[in-house]
């Protein structure tokens, strides 16, 4: 590969790495969702379970939320944050090398990940299901990645440090924190160990580690890939510096603390839970801080709007970050809460800002690095971006409006209860009724996967030497890159 | 008013036209427009929830008491009205923005207008049953957004290009207000308005 590309390579930054963690992107992108998918037809459709332990949904649903969250939004966050971080520096890394082995590092995690836990092997925590000795690899490959994104900074020829490198190293310096304390764990074989903490300390250091996983891995990094790419594809600078500063402390100073609304209603004392969600609701306002200033960036861009599907992406994005944002703080009230929790609301809401806002940023970007990243003019297909664009934005609709509908529906049946106290419905009477919200559900989820079938037929075109872009729709232009 | 309803479902480009060409004064008596239709929606609901019903499995057929349908139909007319008029205000409010002149009754004009399909198919809540109600309703709401994309650049006489950014502030906007409308739901629910069943 290297031979084959070095007529590629930049003569000051080093893109080699940029391009293998945006081609892995888009790969482990489609692995994720083909498997969210396979799980949302299991729940519709419990015979594809197969009987089978390895892919039962139990197995299969740690599988699903490590690939699209690490494997696909974590290349992604690798591949914009080291390039980000040598365009506004104007350096090249610190070390090629040490590039190098976080790529390959990060790649044999997510392989790890896709043996372990088909077989079983789980550590029980929520989006930290992997065993010790993958943890220890995540956390020497989480501090390469900082020494070479730091060393960066430490090195750059200009005196200033852009904000979307404050952004990125919040998101970086914070995983490596949140990681190494919630995965400490007493190991009593190799594949199997037990957690530090106990009982509602567990709990706790689970959901602060949990929640922030979202703040941090999700909101953060993803607002540095905002910061610089929206301004780039929009050609225009950033509506107010100042509010992204202002609202970057904000941010990082508050969702720390908002872990315990995971927590309502059990043991965890009361005074932590409404701690938490005084905490969410203040959230609201550094994370509508950003959705302002990514809109407003976008606002005077109106001649490029109409034509350039990429520019879509990102003012959808923002739309569906400022609604996932804002319904999070209501969800996190202790009266809304005692509806909404553990009912499909939840999994509609994680899915807003996963689909809506992190998968959908994310294409964006990808979408504008390619073409910079291998030599060419624009993508292969701004039409293909398009059709891209319009199946994102419906399927992630779909998922969105079915899990409400559920969401509710759930709620209502399992709280109700007839004049002498008993429950008016059981529990498979509430699964029976959610049935439709599930086939919609996983309409919405398999015309996302379908755009990102498109995206890789289109990536894979553009890669190509011996292949030209089709000419652009008439009136149409997608934004030049430099 | 109602050839507006029937010119919005059959020929939607032309309808927005005719109506961004009325005068001012017989434009904003369209603000009554979601006053009018929200009545189909709720009275449809009320008698479905009453007097059909909804199954649930193989289970007997779950009915709302008379008053406690009518007292959540109440509540959810006022609902889609002031949602209307919450929308329309926002439209209102972002139009300086996209370089539009507008009213506060324009705004809400507008939002009427657009929420027709829902209204109109609304009317399946005569007939509750959950998974046809849900297939209408993603339907209406497609049709809904649909209209509104088509809709703000003709009312708002702005291009099309900032009609687009426009018509999605509109959505996002449509978005919040409608997590802040489940959220209320909930609320109030939990503050005694809660739906009361039949006894089977």
């Amino acid at each position: 590969m290297s031979e084959l590309n070095a007529a590629l390579e930049h003569s000051t930054y080093n893109y080699k790495v940029v391009r293998q963690f945006a081609i892995m992107t888009v790969v482990w992108g489609i692995v994720g969702m083909l498997v969210g998918v396979l799980i949302a037809a299991q729940l519709a459709f419990p015979i594809l379970n197969f009987d089978l332990p390895w892919t039962s949904f139990g197995r299969l649903r740690p599988l699903h939320t490590n690939a699209v969250i690490f494997a696909f939004g974590g290349s992604a966050l690798f591949a914009t944050s080291y390039y980000v971080v040598q365009r506004t520096t104007q350096a090249r890394l610190i070390s090629d090398k040490l590039a190098a082995f976080t790529f390959w590092g990060w790649q044999a995690v997510i392989v790890l990940a896709a043996v372990t836990l088909p077989l079983g092997m789980t550590s029980s925590k929520e989006y930290a299901e992997l065993e010790w000795p993958i943890d220890l690899l995540i956390a020497v490959v989480w501090v390469s990645y900082a020494i070479v994104f730091f060393g960066t900074i430490a090195k750059r020829k200009v005196s200033h440090i852009y904000v979307a490198n404050w952004f990125f190293g919040g998101f970086i310096l914070t995983v490596a924190v949140l990681h190494i304390i919630n995965s400490a764990a007493i190991p009593v074989g190799l594949t199997k160990s037990y957690s530090a903490y106990s009982g509602t300390v567990d709990a706790m250091v689970q959901w602060w580690y949990g929640h922030n996983a979202v703040g941090f891995f999700l909101t953060a990094g993803f607002l540095g890939m905002m910061y610089y790419f929206v301004p780039k594809q929009a050609e225009r600078p950033v509506y107010s510096y100042r509010l992204s500063i202002v609202h970057f402390w904000a941010l990082v100073a508050v969702y720390i603390w908002a872990g315990p609304h995971h927590l309502h209603y059990t043991a965890l004392p009361d005074w932590a839970q409404s701690l938490g969600m005084v905490m969410s609701i203040i959230l609201l306002a550094p994370s509508w801080g950003g959705m302002i200033n990514g809109m407003m960036t976008l606002s005077g861009a109106w001649h490029k709007l109409r034509t350039d599907p990429i520019l879509r992406f990102m003012v959808v994005s923002l739309s569906f970050y400022g609604m996932s944002t804002f319904e999070g703080p209501m969800m996190s009230i202790k009266t809304v809460n005692a509806l909404s929790h553990y009912t499909d609301w939840t999994i509609g809401h994680v899915h807003s800002g996963a689909l809506g806002w992190v998968a959908m940023i994310s294409i964006g970007c990808i979408y504008h690095l390619i073409p910079v990243l291998f030599g060419k003019e624009r993508m292969y297909s701004t039409a293909l971006i398009n059709t891209h664009f319009w199946m994102s934005t419906i399927g992630t609709v779909l998922y969105i409006a079915s899990m409400w509908v559920n969401g509710i529906l759930q709620g209502l049946m399992w709280r109700a209860y007839n004049d002498d106290g008993t429950l008016t419905y059981t529990f498979v009477e509430s699964v029976a009724a959610s049935y439709p919200g599930y086939l919609v559900r996983l309409a919405g989820g398999a015309i996302f996967f379908g755009g990102m079938l498109i995206m890789a037929y289109n990536v894979y075109m553009t890669t190509r030497k011996d292949v030209a872009a089709q000419p652009l729709p008439a009136g149409a232009a997608q934004g030049s890159h430099a | 008013m109602i050839q507006h309803t029937i010119g919005l479902l059959t020929k939607p480009g032309a309808q927005w036209r005719s109506v961004a060409g009325l005068p001012t004064s017989s434009q904003n008596i369209l603000v009554l427009y979601p006053w009018l239709l929200a009545l189909i929606p709720a009275v449809a609901w009320y008698f479905g929830t009453t007097d059909v019903g909804w199954t649930v499995g193989n289970g007997p057929a779950i009915r709302l008491t008379y008053d406690s349908a009518l007292q959540l139909c109440i509540l959810f007319y006022f609902a889609m009205v002031g949602c209307v008029v919450a929308v329309g205000y926002f439209i209102h409010w972002m139009a300086g923005t996209y370089g539009a002149e507008t009213s506060f009754a324009k705004g809400i004009v507008v939002a009427g207008l657009t929420a027709t399909p829902m209204f109109v198919f609304g009317a399946a809540g005569f007939y509750p049953l959950l998974w046809v109600d849900l297939l209408i309703g993603v339907v209406a709401v497609s049709w809904s957004v649909y209209l509104l994309y088509l809709g703000i650049p003709i009312m708002m006489n702005i291009p099309e290009e900032r009609g687009f950014l426009f018509s999605t502030a509109v959505v996002g906007v449509g978005l919040v207000i409608l997590v802040s409308l489940l959220v209320t739901t909930v609320f109030l629910w939990d503050l005694g308005a809660g739906p009361a069943f039949t006894d089977v």
